[in-house]
């Protein structure tokens, strides 16, 4: 069974597209990776998961359940950081864990306190003088105290040093492989490509793509770099299979490669080639393909 | 103290409390130790009776204008306007507060996170309203008894209870229809706008109508009419006022409870 599975999820703000006619199923175990640009619908998705706001049409089921019917029950399973954290700021960051706490009966701090110790976050000192970046951690405490099954994570690292970056993909590692799943959103792609298991993209409030981070990978073109002693005249490489050149600076020529690597270094070998690098693609590559070609097929 | 939805609003509200607490303290030992002067001042009584009728229906508390006896004087002075007045300003303020509040904050989105319903939030938060509302009528209570007492005037404990009782459910029916709004909206400008216009214009029906036949007519409508029509400080409550008071506050709440179960949170802004 599905932790969380949307079907036809809508929603409409008068005319604005929240969210289109979402399909989409995140299994158990896995990080599954949000992403889109802002203002995609990717809040609007976690926040009606959480019901908060209520769909147009269709819905939402976690472990099963409706959210909006059996959202008391459904929410005591759920750990939840919003996107853009406000918390009391009067309160202390341990008057705030201890408040949540008791709306969850839950009574053993230590894990919250565990969590605070490891992202070197000050629990006894008011909110309001608490910077960016702990806030989130204070956001991150709660979100994880109760060692949910199922995490909701909106933007969870923005604000975060790359150090404390570092210590949430740690923590994100061990809660997946407790069996429990996150699901993660982000418009940052290094970082889904890094922690997601697989890939939701959201555009205009429409899924536009699911699909795992090792199948997307397989499908990007290779970049090879190639630079020669003289510059090949332009056009040197036009025709090749799977070959594109992508940009030139100099000497130096940038070419996508799809599949096999022979009709390029053939082709190389005209010229007289004294460097050649080539790197894996990186989802950034796979988007803006995946954009163009939408792109293209809009126009 | 912070356990509940409950005992967390009481916390956050507990400094403006005691400064509510104290206004409410100087301004009764203000009214009260002025009290020996205005008896012993016979010009001063005379001047009042000379006042036009229709003044004197404005500023009297119930019954006849008799600013020469301590309960005429307590209910020109402080029931007629400034006790009602200022629990309903604490009451307006305080269900705008509520729900509306944390909304405009953000924070109810990590509050409803939590395995709570929102039902039981509304009632959470209604039901720290009021306790904080009579929590100061309490308190206003026990600031005139003993004040009463020390000035030596001739007022009844029950019918000062009475007084204060109905100011109290007179508060909270405004202060129910400001939570209402917060919870349905999510604005606090607008609970607290609508809420304070009505609470002006139900006033000024009740005053002003002995002097206009077309407002007299509908004075039944205003709230503050059931808060005075049984002359409270003189006869006691009267049960008949006193449930309509009642019965607008307890359906505001009612409606508070449907509208926020029914609406989405964090987007009215």
């Amino acid at each position: 069974m599905a932790v969380v599975e949307a079907r036809g999820l809508t929603k409409l703000y008068g005319r604005q597209v929240g969210a289109l006619d979402l399909e989409f199923a995140v299994e158990q175990g896995e990080v599954f990776g949000y992403l889109g640009p802002n203002g995609a619908g990717k809040t609007t998705t976690i926040r009606l998961m959480l019901d908060l706001i209520r769909p147009s049409s269709g819905r939402v089921e976690l472990f099963g359940r409706d959210t909006r019917r059996d959202s008391v029950e459904v929410r005591r399973r759920v750990g939840y950081l919003p996107g853009d954290v406000r918390l009391y700021e009067r309160l202390t960051g341990r008057q705030l864990v201890r408040y949540f706490a008791s709306l969850r009966t839950l009574h053993d701090l230590r894990e919250a306190e565990a969590l605070a110790k490891r992202f070197e976050l000050d629990l006894d000192v008011p909110i309001r003088t608490l910077s960016r970046g702990n806030r989130q951690k204070v956001g991150l405490v709660q979100a994880f105290m109760h060692r949910p099954e199922l995490l909701v994570l909106d933007e969870p690292t923005s604000g975060l040093d790359p150090l404390m970056q570092q210590e949430f993909y740690d923590l994100l590692r061990e809660t997946t492989a407790d069996g429990r799943t996150v699901f993660l959103s982000s418009h940052v792609l290094p970082e889904v490509q890094r922690v997601a298991d697989r890939v939701g993209v959201i555009r205009e409030g429409r899924l536009e793509l699911i699909e795992t981070v090792d199948v997307l990978r397989a499908r990007a073109p290779t970049r090879v770099e190639a630079s020669f002693v003289g510059v090949p005249p332009k056009g040197a490489f036009d025709g090749l299979a799977g070959v594109r050149e992508i940009e030139r600076h100099g000497h130096v020529v940038l070419f996508a490669l799809e599949g096999p690597a022979d009709p390029l270094v053939k082709a190389l070998a005209r010229y007289e080639v004294i460097g050649l690098d080539s790197h894996e693609a990186d989802l950034e590559d796979v988007f803006l393909a995946f954009y163009r070609e939408g792109a293209s097929r809009a126009a | 103290m912070l356990r509940s939805v409950f005992t967390k609003t009481l916390y956050d509200v507990r400094r403006s409390f005691a400064w509510w607490a104290a206004g409410f303290v100087g301004y009764v030992a203000l009214i009260v130790g002025v009290w020996p002067s205005v008896r012993d001042n016979p010009a001063l009584i005379r001047l009042h009776e000379t006042y036009p009728e229709e003044l004197k229906a404005f500023i009297s508390f119930g019954g006849e204008f008799d600013f020469g006896t301590a309960t005429g004087y307590l209910g020109a002075e402080l029931f007629s306007l400034m006790v009602p007045l200022l629990l309903i300003v604490a009451a307006v303020g305080a269900g705008a507060r509520a729900l509306a509040g944390e909304d405009e904050r953000g924070t109810l989105d990590l509050l409803l996170a939590n395995p709570l319903s929102r039902n039981r939030l509304t009632l959470q938060a209604l039901a720290a309203l009021l306790a904080e509302v009579a929590g100061l009528a309490v308190v206003l209570y026990l600031a005139l008894l003993a004040g009463s007492a020390a000035a030596g005037m001739d007022v009844s404990a029950g019918n000062l209870a009475a007084a204060i009782g109905s100011a109290l459910l007179l508060a909270l029916a405004f202060g129910g229809i400001a939570f209402a709004l917060g919870a349905a909206t999510g604005h606090r400008a607008i609970a607290i706008g609508v809420a304070t216009a009505g609470a002006v214009a139900a006033y000024l029906v009740n005053g002003l109508a002995p002097l206009v036949d077309v407002i007299g007519s509908v004075r039944w409508l205003s709230p503050w009419y059931h808060y005075v029509a049984g002359d409270p400080l003189r006869e006691g409550l009267s049960a008949g006022h006193a449930l309509v008071l009642v019965a607008i506050a307890v359906v505001a709440a009612a409606a508070a409870v449907v509208a926020f179960e029914r609406r989405d949170i964090g987007v009215s802004s």
